[in-house]
């Protein structure tokens, strides 16, 4: 055990995390297309299992050095030196050293869920593709393997080099599995979800080169450390600073996606084969959220806390929120329904975020986390139907609840989860958020509750008329249940759902001090953000 | 190199005494010999006069290519005392030397089995690749316009021939008409441009124009020099193909035997360029009032045109000749950014750059069959599923060229783009990153195809592939592509001493650059 | 300044006014207009032969540039045969070097058929 704790306090679990799952999609491209699944099943299970631990061991004030460009006195040059920063499992090994450019790593409260969250999907999509891809598999299982290394890469990132290049790394497989193993329209879906992301990511380049450069001009040293973007000596004006953080918004929202951008995400879900929507769903939206709370809202304190700013995010997430369900009602196809129903949630999430409270963002975490289970599940089970009778046209089932009941069960049981109710993690979430924004935007909130009631009116009609309803085509009678397999899927995320749906104080409280420390940079730059991330010791001049 | 020092290199060149030339030369007296021992072998080697060269002809050039770029690591850490001579002694000429070596190998590894196929294996072909690596060398090497001049007319006439190769093809006969005619009349505007530098400054020694300029007095001729150097950016400009004078571009590309498209696109272009940052970064460095806002336009109007233009492509070859006129825009923007970073982006970008296009290009023979080049984009749908490597190699090469994380395109983008805004271009760093925006979407276009579409017809793509040799060298590029990005810091830091040696006089490299010619 | 240029433009001046006279007092002079025979071309008092048009045979030009490799060869080298002493050992290394290259041409020409008419 002493072991165990050892290698979880020690930089090198993070980094086993990102390189595995990518050796693995080499071992999955190697052994063929026979046996890819089943390797890429033991590389799943086993990034699964080393990672969960990570929940147990995980330390809310843990903290770990990392080398910051810094200065002992006043009127001495610059050198790096390390700083004491609440980020733990850190490795800051020097990459571009010339430029600045680390390797630089480490896993916090909010990290820790969303890298959990990750390896979690990782084997049940992997059992989920069993069957349902057929065509190269060996490609498809690499594909999925390298995807969920960049996700993990993206939310470790502590160098914003490291982390644009994990971003775009997801971009690539993300675009195959849409492309490749797609619906009739993927090539058009997959090209569109590129094109919209590759430009916000740009944009996003763009920005990250300014701040560097700012940096540098600043302190004449260069470094893409995440704690050196918060240099309060590289002060910008307000003008150049809503226009960065536009530019990181931008980026940050179509991933999400927030209201106007969102116009791929339907094409992207419907096209995508079950692991693609799943993972899509699951992880890859909350990079976009998670950007901004790791970094838009602490890059530029003032122009994400100016009230314009505010108000448009409140507004876009609001409108996000009714309008997506208002669509999603009337979509007739089950599989378009449940991406409108992201859109909405993530509307949650935008406005806890912006709520600046500490009940807000927790909340917005766990809208992060709760939708990252229960629209998975609902994906899942919308594939296992596909696999049944290859149609998402609501149209087509009715009275399924008679032919396989165990499928209509938890088809309730995930609808449920996804309106909200409680008991459920959705519920909790949703709660918090609501409740965080009612203390500065009451009226927001108010507007914002009634998409919990929109849920219930798109999702219960869709449950209705799948599952109960009566069994009229005969196509419908002769299906066989859920199987094992398919069950070994669902389950965990059951019992994930309701876990944090009925006692969340584990996560909540993984979660409060890196959400406090983030909800500390809304004071202005005049007082130094990098105070309460901890201060310098031991300046060591770094050549 | 303690082994050349052993044998008798002088450790500072002094061009003043002539034996010092054969050193000074090493690598370019290398490669004149075994491009004629190639010439005298292949005759005498083929009984009868039609029929093919031997397959030992290719071998026998990459032999004589790894001889010239052991020869050229003898110039590692040479200096000369005076900087007058003809020929300049710098790691600037290092680097670029082994870029034009990767060029020309690269290019006859993809020529095994396309000229076979094509029926025009012929030792000629070989030859004339060496001969004009040998112009390329003289050209981006020579510290004096005569020299480079001479460099740019030993290079180009054997282009003219390459790329008629194909004679019975009325296509490549056409391109070589066309270029010849383009090329000699750009030759003429250098040559005119020469004249009047000449008449303004009362020297073609760039080391002495820099002085001359750089001492800041009134040598009364302004307008002299404005025109010879507006007449040398006009031949300069033609031959790296940067919008306006790159209308030979497209059907000189696509009408060339691939090969000899992609040694146009690399080595000709990287030798253009080196002349062009010898002739205007250093040498008229102190006139850049003059010059910088042309050669600004120059970069902007490049960027964003050929990137248009290569939207509306439907042929994949030619997509790349636009691709590479776009690149020709980038590596201006390193040039314009002046100072030692955009230099050492400028050799950064430009290896980089060669090593990728070659690779497509590579994948684009790979591609073609016996008489016929499969170059439409239809021609390339399903490949990447019926051919995973190829298809693999191939994306690897389009993203490296769009410019995405995990290639080296990406990290040169990059190093650009940080020269340009430590060089006060920031203006052009974003019309880059627009133009790479919209170049996105063309290169993407080929994965799309290639892994999104079915093939024309079942076993469309049963015969693509490449004979062990070429495979080897593309799968080559390919890990240096992406070997690039993750070990980048080394090329980088051997990029950065090149520059620095450029500078007029040759400085002793200095072990970190200073920060502090920041936002001059 | 320019005083000593002066005999040259009066050289100048007379060559062109003499080519003028010529010309002018041969038309003058001359007896007759065109005929049809003194309209023909003239080929050595013989009835013209075909189309004046023909292509030649490349290897005409080959031979044809053979010739100027050979020509400049000359010109080369007869400036360094003057001032041989001069120049010394290194002139007449670049001179062997020159010669050599052009024999290593002049083999690939041998070789490659170009000396044979058929």
């Amino acid at each position: 055990m002493d072991f165990l704790k050892h290698l979880y306090e020690g930089p090198g679990i993070l980094t086993f995390l990102i390189a595995f799952p990518l050796l693995g999609a080499l071992a999955a491209w190697l052994v063929g297309d026979r046996s890819a699944r089943a390797t890429a099943l033991v590389v799943g299970i086993v990034e699964l299992l080393v990672s969960v631990p990570l929940f147990f061991t995980f330390d809310p004030t843990g903290t770990c050095p990392q080398s910051v460009i810094g200065r002992q006195n006043e009127g001495l040059p610059f050198a790096f030196s390390q700083l004491t920063v609440p980020f733990q499992n850190c490795t800051d090994a020097p990459w571009f050293a010339d430029w600045g450019i680390h390797f630089r790593i480490g896993l916090d409260g909010i990290s820790l869920f969303m890298v959990l969250l990750t390896t979690l999907l990782l084997p049940l999509m992997v059992l989920g593709s069993w069957t349902y891809i057929r065509d190269r598999q060996r490609t498809f299982y690499a594909m999925l393997l390298a995807l969920t290394a960049g996700v993990v890469g993206v939310f470790v990132a502590l160098d914003m080099f490291v982390f644009y290049v994990f971003w775009e790394l997801v971009l690539i497989p993300m675009y195959f599995l849409i492309g490749v193993w797609g619906g009739k329209e993927r090539v058009y879906a997959a090209v569109k979800f590129f094109l919209y992301t590759a430009a916000g990511s740009l944009l996003m380049l763009v920005a990250i080169l300014y701040v560097y450069f700012r940096v540098h001009s600043v302190t004449g040293m260069s470094s893409f450390s995440y704690f050196d973007f918060m240099n309060p000596l590289a002060a910008f004006s307000a003008r150049e600073e809503a226009l960065l953080f536009l530019a990181f918004a931008l980026a940050f929202a179509v991933k999400v996606p927030i209201f106007p951008f969102h116009t791929w995400l339907p094409h992207a879900h419907v096209q995508a084969p079950t692991a693609g929507s799943v993972i899509l769903a699951g992880v890859l939206l909350k990079m976009g959220t998670y950007g901004f709370i790791r970094f838009a809202v602490p890059f530029f304190p003032d122009a994400a806390h100016a009230p314009g700013a505010v108000k448009w995010a409140m507004v876009l997430g609001v409108i996000g929120i009714i309008y997506a369900a208002m669509v999603a009602a009337v979509q007739p196809n089950a599989k378009k329904l449940v991406a409108y129903t992201s859109v909405a949630h993530l509307g949650f999430v935008i406005l806890g975020i912006f709520a600046y409270n500490l009940i807000g963002l927790q909340g917005a975490l766990m809208v992060m986390i709760g939708h990252g289970l229960s629209t998975p599940m609902l994906f899942f089970l919308l594939g296992m139907l596909y696999e049944r009778r290859h149609s998402y046209e609501i149209e087509d089932f009715g009275g399924l609840a008679a032919s396989i009941p165990v499928f209509a069960t938890m088809l309730v049981f995930a609808a449920m989860a996804s309106i909200g109710l409680p008991g459920t993690s959705g519920f909790v979430s949703e709660f918090l958020v609501l409740l965080g924004t009612f203390k500065t935007h009451p009226y927001v909130a108010l507007l914002a509750s009634t998409g919990v009631i929109f849920a219930a009116y798109y999702m219960l009609p869709m449950v209705q008329k799948v599952a109960f309803n009566a069994l009229r085509s005969p196509a419908n009678r002769d299906i066989p249940d859920l199987d094992r397999r398919e069950l070994a899927i669902l389950l965990p995320l059951v019992v994930l759902i309701l876990w944090i749906g009925i006692y969340p104080k584990p996560f909540l409280d993984r979660m409060e001090p890196a959400a406090l420390r983030l909800l500390a940079t809304q004071s202005t730059r005049l007082a130094p953000p990098m105070q309460p991330m901890g201060d310098v010791a031991a300046a060591a001049p770094n050549p | 190199m303690s082994f050349f020092a052993a044998l008798g290199r002088p450790e500072v060149l002094d061009l003043a005494r002539q034996t010092h030339y054969f050193w000074a030369l090493l690598p370019e007296i290398v490669l004149t010999l075994g491009a004629m021992l190639v010439l005298i072998v292949d005759v005498i080697h083929k009984g009868d006069r039609s029929e093919p060269s031997r397959g030992s002809i290719p071998v026998l050039t990459l032999a004589v290519l790894a001889a010239t770029a052991l020869a050229n690591t003898a110039l590692f850490g040479l200096r000369d005392v005076s900087a007058n001579g003809m020929v300049a002694v710098d790691g600037f000429r290092t680097f670029t030397n082994f870029v034009y070596l990767v060029a020309a190998a690269l290019c006859i590894a993809i020529s095994m089995g396309y000229l076979e196929r094509r029926g025009i294996m012929k030792g000629e072909f070989h030859a004339l690749v060496l001969f004009a690596t040998l112009g390329m060398m003289l050209m981006g090497g020579s510290r004096d316009l005569i020299m480079t001049f001479i460099g740019l007319e030993v290079m180009s006439v054997p282009i003219y021939v390459l790329v008629g190769f194909d004679r019975m093809d009325p296509r490549s006969s056409e391109a070589s008409l066309k270029y010849f005619l383009l090329g000699a009349f750009s030759s003429g505007f250098f040559l005119y441009g020469i004249a009047l530098v000449f008449g303004a400054v009362g020297s073609t020694n760039l080391t002495y124009i820099a002085e001359t300029l750089g001492t800041g007095t009134d040598h009364g001729h302004e307008r002299l020099l404005m025109a010879g150097m507006a007449l040398t950016l006009v031949g300069l400009g033609f031959k790296v193909a940067a919008i306006p004078f790159h209308m030979w571009t497209p059907d000189a590309y696509d009408g060339a035997p691939t090969p000899v498209t992609a040694l146009m696109s690399t080595g000709v272009k990287a030798a253009a360029f080196a002349a062009f940052v010898r002739i205007f970064a250093v040498a008229f460095a102190d006139a850049g009032a003059q010059w910088v806002p042309v050669v600004w336009w120059l970069a902007a109007v490049t960027m964003v045109g050929a990137n248009l233009v290569a939207l509306t492509q439907g042929s994949v070859k030619r997509m790349l000749a636009y691709s590479s006129i776009a690149h020709a825009g980038y590596l201006l923007v390193a040039l314009l950014s002046g100072g030692d970073t955009g230099k050492a982006a400028f050799l950064f970008y430009i290896l980089a750059y060669t090593v990728m296009t070659a690779g497509a290009f590579g994948i684009v023979i790979a591609n073609s069959r016996d008489g016929e080049e499969r170059v439409t984009l239809e021609d390339y749908a399903g490949l990447g599923l019926e051919k995973p490597w190829l298809g693999a190699a191939f994306s690897i090469f389009l993203l490296s060229l769009a410019g995405f994380p995990l290639t080296a395109g990406f990290l040169g983008k990059l190093y650009i783009l940080r020269a340009a805004v430590e060089g006060g271009q920031a203006q052009l760093a974003v019309i880059l990153v627009l133009a790479s925006l919209v170049s996105y979407f063309y290169y993407l276009r080929v994965i799309v195809v290639m892994y999104m579409r079915p093939a024309r017809s079942e076993g469309w793509h049963a015969g693509a592939g490449l004979p062990l040799a070429a495979r080897t060298a593309v799968l080559a590029a390919c890990v240096v592509v992406v070997a690039m990005f993750f070990a980048g810091a080394v090329p980088m830091r051997w990029a950065e001493q090149s520059a620095l040696s450029l500078w007029r006089q040759p400085a002793p490299v200095a072990a970190s650059p200073a920060p502090a010619s920041l936002f001059r | 300044m320019l005083r000593p240029y002066v005999p040259l433009l009066v050289l100048l001046a007379l060559s062109v006014v003499n080519a003028i006279f010529m010309v002018v007092l041969s038309t003058v002079l001359s007896p007759g207009g065109a005929t049809k025979v003194k309209s023909a071309p003239y080929e050595s008092g013989m009835t013209p032969l075909g189309n004046p048009r023909e292509r030649f045979s490349v290897k005409f030009y080959v031979v044809a540039i053979l010739f100027i490799v050979f020509d400049v060869e000359t010109i080369f080298l007869l400036p360094w045969a003057v001032s041989a002493r001069r120049l010394g050992w290194a002139g007449f290394a670049a001179a062997g070097i020159f010669i050599f290259i052009l024999t290593v041409g002049l083999i690939y020409e041998w070789k490659k058929g170009a000396l044979e008419w058929d």
